[in-house]
């Protein structure tokens, strides 16, 4: 079965950050299983999910050794419309990781623009960014390979998690002794 | 790779492990490195999954409305926490049909801890304050591991666990101070957990002969005694406080250092289970092939159903 890349929106306004993966028999199958991977506690706004081999992943270590025109133009896999290469624009995400600090999300959208290609579309968003060399990681998805969860489904698919305050810890207290008490 | 030592590449990843940097999935590492990650993420994974077992036959048993929401929202969350773990590990070339096979064929461990049976409601309660308390303790460890998706996963189950944990403890600590039947069910609870959550992490430094390389790898941060003394430091104070007695008679405090030292531990059950003598192992499995052979029509269904979107159905 498929494996797909995860990626939640927080609130409105945020970042889509890849979370993980699911395995799924198509979009809409991704984004129900997601929902129950990823959201079970808020929050969640948003969904989007990506076929694991859409995404062109860079870590800095493989740019510092390596092409960037290495990158397969796996768009025309999922869009089947542009199979010769580089003939036409279309949009590409980009995404980052930019820390090696502690987090629970890997790399963080930080903008879509046109290009013929993942390859021209990491160069482009390399060329615009003033810290590209700053970069730890790069994720290229063609815009056509992603599926989102619909504006519609997002009160009942996310706004429940709000009320089940039983799942939060801090409904229960620091218990016996108290927190001063742990980790001498 | 014996020619792994010494290479450019190595003398790079080990000075990327020494500045606290994540190694990425794409970056370059030893091959012993990905397998004892592979390894060490896939027997996580699978306590994850097997770990739901214990507590998910009390669901149907749980005292009131409150208490069994927030079961199901526990096991819910453990079979989340293998999700998280599954998909680290493919980050690393493992694939999920493989895992899961290695888990129901016995080649593959899962902790320890989860073969023994839950003979009581309190049961629940003390799984979630000594098992999830000494996971997270492991956990928190982990989530500094340098290999990136490992150490995210971990930050996120963290979060989500220390629910778990507490509401472990509140059950408990109410026990404890409930009738004296609630009280014996309480003792009896931290009597038959206590020793098993202390085996969980693992044998002592100096039977552990993996600790050192992996120490090095930045994937452990911390050894399998100094995780242990870190669970009991913490808990020994909060269940002394909840009125109950923990079953060591050693058990002392060093006003030293300030560390509660523990009496031996019978290291002759821990392997025993291990190597799957345990009170409930082939249980715990039988469970696990039961619910895979059960969901080969949901497969069945989906890749069937793939296929058709795909448009190579036997029906296209």
């Amino acid at each position: 079965m498929t494996r797909w890349e995860v990626f939640k929106q927080d609130t409105v306004g945020k970042p889509y950050q890849a979370v993980g993966s699911v395995h799924a028999a198509d979009a809409q199958h991704a984004l129900l299983t997601a929902a129950h991977v990823f959201a079970r506690r808020p929050s969640a706004h948003s969904l989007w999910v990506v076929p694991a081999d859409s995404i062109n992943s860079r870590t800095a270590q493989e740019l510092a050794t390596r092409e960037v025109q290495d990158m397969g133009s796996t768009a025309d896999a999922v869009t089947g419309t542009v199979r010769d290469e580089g003939s036409r624009e279309q949009p590409y995400h980009v995404f980052r990781k930019s820390s090696h600090r502690r987090s629970m999300t890997f790399v963080d959208h930080v903008g879509t623009l046109e290009a013929t290609s993942p390859a021209a579309a990491l160069d482009r968003a390399m060329a615009e960014a003033p810290d590209a060399a700053q970069a730890l990681a790069w994720w290229v998805v063609p815009a056509a390979a992603v599926t989102a969860s619909s504006e519609a489904d997002a009160a009942s698919w996310f706004e429940p998690a709000k009320d089940k305050t039983y799942k939060q810890q801090s409904l229960y207290g620091a218990g016996p002794g108290g927190s001063s008490r742990r980790n001498p | 790779m014996e020619r792994d030592e010494g290479s450019a590449e190595a003398r790079e990843f080990e000075a990327r492990i020494a500045r606290g940097e994540k190694i990425e999935p794409g970056d370059w590492m030893p091959d012993a490195y990905r397998t004892q990650l592979i390894r060490m993420i896939g027997q996580h994974a699978h306590s994850e999954i097997v770990g739901m077992l214990p507590e998910g036959a009390w669901i149907d048993k749980a005292p009131s409305l409150r208490r069994k929401l927030i079961l199901v929202a526990k096991v819910q969350d453990e079979a989340g926490h293998g999700q998280y773990l599954y998909h680290a590990a493919e980050t690393l070339g493992a694939s999920r049909d493989e895992m899961t096979e290695a888990l129901l064929a016995g080649k593959a461990k899962y902790s320890s801890v989860f073969n023994y049976p839950t003979l009581t409601w309190a049961d629940v309660g003390m799984i979630g304050w000594l098992v999830d308390g000494a996971a997270i303790r492991n956990q928190l460890m982990l989530a500094q591991c340098s290999y990136g998706p490992y150490s995210r996963a971990m930050v996120r189950i963290c979060s989500e666990e220390t629910f778990h944990h507490k509401q472990g403890r509140e059950m408990i600590v109410l026990y404890a101070a409930g009738t004296p039947s609630q009280r014996r069910m309480a003792q009896d609870a931290l009597d038959r957990w206590w020793w098993p959550s202390l085996m969980m992490l693992g044998p002592h430094d100096a039977d552990s002969p993996n600790t050192p390389q992996l120490v090095a790898w930045g994937i452990k941060t911390k050894t399998n005694d100094q995780v242990r003394q870190e669970f009991i430091n913490e808990h020994v104070p909060e269940l002394q406080g909840a009125g109950l007695t923990i079953p060591d008679p050693a058990l002392v405090r060093d006003d030293v250092t300030g560390d509660w030292r523990h009496g031996p531990i019978d290291w002759d059950e821990f392997w025993s289970v291990v190597k799957g003598n345990g009170p409930c192992n082939a249980e715990r499995l039988a469970a696990r092939q039961k619910a895979h052979d059960e969901g080969r029509w949901v497969r069945d269904a989906l890749d069937a159903f793939a296929a058709r979107q795909a448009g190579t159905g036997l029906d296209a």
